[in-house]
C-alpha cells in the first residue's frame, strides 16, 4: 500500500526531470563559458598598475552578472505581488517567494564579490558608501520578507502580507542602481558609464563589454533554472499544506 | 602575495553559494517528497478505516 501512495509524486518528479534538467544543463554550461570569457576571452585592463588589481577587475563580470540577477528577481516578486493582490492566485504566491530566495542569494554574492574585489582596489573591504549602504538595507530588508513569512501561518495571510512587502521592499531597487548617479560614490557607474554624472566611471573594450553582456544572459538563464526548481518546491508544500489540512479534517 | 588571490577567492565564494543554494533546494524537496508520501499513506489508512 505503501509503494502505492508514493508513487504519484515520483511520477511527478520524473516528468519535472526533463525541463529541470534542460535547463540545469544549459546553465551549467553556460555559467562554465562565461568563466572562460571572464578569465581567458576579456583582455587585461590597460590602466591597472598591480597585478592583483588586473586580476581582481575580472571579478567584475559575476559581479555585474550576479547584480543583475538580484535586482531582476526583486523585480519579478514586485510583479507577483501585483498579480497575486488583483488575482488571488498561490501561483503568484510561489513565484514571489522563490524569486526572493534567488535574488537574496545573488544580493549575498554581490555583496561578498564586491568586499573581495574592494580589498585590492579600495583597500578596504567595505565603505559606507552611498551604494554599498542601500545595497545593505536591501538585503536586510528582503530578510526580513522571509521572516515575515515564517511569521504568518495562515497562508492567504501570509501571500498577502508577502505581496505587499515584497512591492514595498521593490522601491530599494531603483534607488539602489540610482545611487552612484545620484550621489558622489566611490563604486564605480559600469552600465552607463560614459554619463557625465556617473562616478568612477572606466570605458570597456568591445571584448570587454561582449562578455560582460554574455555573463548577463548566462546568469539570466541560471536564474530562470534556479526559479524552476524553486517553484517546485513551493508546489510539493502547498501539496503538504493541503495533505495536513484533509487529515485534519479527517476527510 | 599571489596576485591571483582575490580573484579566486571572489570565484571561489560565488560557486560556494551556488551550490549551497542549489543544495538547500535539493534537500528541502527531498523531505517534502518524503512527506507528501507519507500523509498520502495516512490518508489512505484513515480512509480504511
Amino acid at each position: 500500500m505503501a509503494t502505492t501512495t508514493a508513487k504519484p509524486v515520483a511520477t511527478k518528479a520524473k516528468a519535472g526531470l526533463s525541463w529541470g534538467m534542460i535547463l540545469s544543463v544549459l546553465s551549467m554550461v553556460m555559467i562554465l563559458f562565461g568563466l572562460y570569457m571572464a578569465f581567458v576571452f576579456a583582455p587585461a585592463a590597460v590602466n591597472l598598475e598591480t597585478d592583483v588589481e588586473q586580476y581582481s577587475q575580472r571579478i567584475l563580470y559575476f559581479h555585474v552578472g550576479s547584480a543583475w540577477v538580484g535586482f531582476f528577481a526583486f523585480f519579478v516578486t514586485f510583479v507577483a505581488g501585483i498579480l497575486y493582490l488583483s488575482k488571488r492566485n498561490f501561483v503568484w504566491d510561489n513565484l514571489g517567494h522563490a524569486s526572493v530566495e534567488i535574488g537574496l542569494t545573488f544580493l549575498t554574492m554581490v555583496l561578498v564579490t564586491g568586499a573581495i574585489w574592494a580589498k585590492p582596489t579600495w583597500n578596504v573591504w567595505w565603505t559606507w558608501s552611498p551604494r554599498l549602504t542601500i545595497s545593505a538595507i536591501g538585503w536586510l530588508l528582503y530578510i526580513g520578507y522571509l521572516m515575515l513569512r515564517s511569521a504568518i501561518d495562515d497562508p492567504a495571510r501570509r501571500a498577502r502580507f508577502a505581496a505587499v512587502f515584497g512591492i514595498i521592499a521593490f522601491v530599494s531597487v531603483p534607488i539602489n542602481f540610482m545611487a552612484i548617479r545620484w550621489w558622489r560614490d566611490i563604486h564605480p557607474a559600469v552600465v552607463g558609464s560614459g554619463a557625465a554624472e556617473g562616478q568612477g566611471g572606466f570605458a570597456m573594450s568591445d571584448s570587454m563589454r561582449n562578455t560582460l553582456i554574455y555573463c548577463v544572459v548566462a546568469f539570466t538563464v541560471f536564474y530562470v533554472t534556479l526559479l524552476y526548481h524553486r517553484m517546485q518546491l513551493g508546489k510539493t508544500a502547498h501539496e503538504v499544506e493541503t495533505l495536513k489540512q484533509r487529515m485534519l479534517m479527517g476527510d | 602575495m599571489n596576485p591571483l588571490l582575490y580573484l579566486m577567492l571572489a570565484y571561489a565564494a560565488f560557486w560556494l553559494i551556488s551550490f549551497a543554494f542549489i543544495f538547500s533546494i535539493f534537500n528541502r524537496q527531498r523531505k517534502l517528497d518524503e512527506e507528501v508520501a507519507m500523509l498520502k499513506q495516512l490518508l489512505d489508512q484513515q480512509g480504511n478505516e
